[in-house]
């Protein structure tokens, strides 16, 4: 069986270039809320159940996607943060962060 | 009027914490740029239906009850990267247990600076904030966030009155985040004038039915130490609250008095893929003066152990043993059935549930439970008013379904 493309980060402005595994955990949980100048990061992500976040999840980030929900759904209803923005597919994860000052998401490759 | 000066009060340290905000942020950015503007709009409606075989749960459930509904919607606006305002409304009917209908449920703002390469957050939120205790306090009315239609009631009271004073407070609270590696460290301390005067929350603390009077006194003061390895894959916490507040009595028949109670709760959870293993353990110390010639000293606890199993990306299943003893000096209820004339099984209940849920389309769950019950320590005495004439059975069944919907 031919290999599955790793999930590798995508952002604008070159901001994901050299991102620790715990900083990008940090952006992902929405706990890092800026870049180092000052833009705002704004998140992307796939589904709960898309392949490619469950991977993304698991071998970037370390963590199950259900970790993720969890932290969201915490931060929404307590009020205590804003959560990342869902798209659809790969395609339209490319569009919104290019267009987006600050996106970042994964694609895969 | 004490209602009045809370609220003003509380207005008061959420205006300070905006004007101590913008005057950090003067430095930094000198106007504001709509484009870093962020906000969100979130919401959940949660039904639920609840059937006892005796005694009586949200309502009146012996017949089926639908008195179960919980419904929020929430805003979030960040002005800058550091701060966020947010305020939720909430429509809660829980059969007797609460009565209140709509309410603000949160209305805070959040500022927070992150130092040593982003390792180190330290933040404060004032306004009416969520009290952070516990693994499940902050959200708990949100069906999504909680592992079952109903919490262990050991810890996490619902249908008794201190709920109230339990769900989120006016004032506000420090907190700080630490990252190292795989381990990240969390503080929050909190200082803040409770909603102890709304729900019946007056009467359970000083033991008085329907207590004519008000509560004052100091803030409560709340800490939560919280560990975490690989984002929450293994978690551990202690949270304690410290409350002690002055019951001033309106009617010369009954006396004013004082309550003092300290509630430490300790927390420990692991997930992995498919399942998660739960456990809490907490006790309250309560010592009320005044009330009685002799002031009244007590010790309850609580505790549970859950496992949690997640069969399918949309099915899950929770297992789970949940104690309370009103005093754990006298588990049995014995003595304080002798002292009060009430019956033993007013004074604990062990829990024995199993549930499913099923998140049939995006956003949609319904949940589904059966709980066994030995025991009516945490029965609603609104809904269950033979209970206070001794009234009540120790062994009875309940059976929940919860439909919900989030945005």
């Amino acid at each position: 069986m031919a290999a599955e493309p790793s999930p590798k980060i995508y952002a604008a402005d070159g901001h994901a270039d050299s991102l620790s595994p715990e900083t990008l955990r940090e952006i992902f949980f929405m706990r890092l809320t800026s870049w180092p100048d000052g833009t705002p990061i704004r998140v992307f992500v796939l589904p709960d159940k898309h392949p490619l976040h469950n991977r993304f999840s698991k071998e970037v980030l370390g963590v199950y996607p259900f970790q993720l929900r969890a932290a969201w759904d915490r931060l929404v209803f307590s009020g205590t943060g804003l959560i990342p923005h869902v798209v659809e597919t790969v395609g339209e994860m490319r569009e919104r962060v290019r267009a987006t000052p600050g996106g970042i998401g994964y694609v895969d490759k | 009027m004490a209602s009045a000066m809370r609220i003003i009060s509380s207005r008061t340290i959420a205006r300070q914490a905006i004007i101590a905000a913008c005057f950090l942020l003067s430095g930094g950015a000198s106007a504001l740029d709509f484009s870093t503007i962020d906000w969100q709009l979130h919401g959940f409606a949660s039904q639920g239906f609840t059937y006892t075989t005796s005694n009586q749960v949200f309502g009146a459930s012996r017949r089926g009850s639908l008195d179960f509904t919980e419904l929020g919607v929430n805003g979030s606006v960040r002005l800058l990267p550091n701060l966020l305002f947010s305020a939720q409304g909430l429509y809660r009917n829980a059969g007797g247990s609460d009565r209140e209908d709509f309410r603000l449920d949160f209305a805070q703002v959040d500022y927070n600076v992150t130092l040593f390469d982003s390792s180190l957050t330290l933040g404060v939120r004032a306004g009416r904030v969520k009290i952070p205790f516990g693994l499940y306090n902050d959200t708990r009315d949100v069906v999504w966030t909680r592992p079952s239609v109903i919490l262990p009631q050991s810890i996490y009271f619902d249908t008794l009155a201190l709920r109230q004073a339990m769900i989120a407070a006016d004032g506000g609270l420090l907190y700080s985040r630490y990252n190292w590696g795989d381990h990240r460290f969390n503080l929050e301390f909190m200082v803040a004038d409770p909603q102890d005067d709304t729900g019946d929350a007056t009467d359970f603390l000083t033991g008085i039915p329907d207590a004519p009077g008000t509560m004052e006194g100091r803030p409560l003061f709340l800490g939560r130490a919280v560990y975490e390895w690989m984002g929450g894959r293994a978690r551990a916490m202690f949270s304690v609250v410290d409350l002690e507040r002055d019951f001033r009595s309106n009617m010369s028949a009954i006396p004013s008095g004082s309550v003092r109670a300290l509630y430490p709760l300790f927390s420990l959870q692991y997930n992995e893929e498919r399942w998660s293993l739960t456990a809490e353990y907490g006790w309250i110390d309560t010592r009320r003066s005044g009330f009685t010639p002799v002031p009244l000293e007590n010790t309850s606890e609580g505790f549970y152990v859950q496992g949690e199993y997640r069969l399918t990306e949309d099915w899950s299943a929770v297992l789970r043993y949940d104690v309370f003893h009103a005093d754990r000096d006298d588990r049995s209820g014995r003595s304080l059935a002798e002292q009060t004339g009430q019956a033993r099984h007013r004074f604990y209940a062990r829990d024995l549930a199993v549930g499913v849920r099923w998140e049939f389309v995006r956003n949609w769950l319904i949940a589904a439970e059966y709980h066994n019950v030995d025991g009516t320590a945490w029965l609603s005495p609104r809904d269950n008013s033979d209970l206070l004439q001794g009234g009540g059975d120790p062994h009875w069944d309940l059976f929940s379904l919860m439909l919900s919907f989030r945005f």
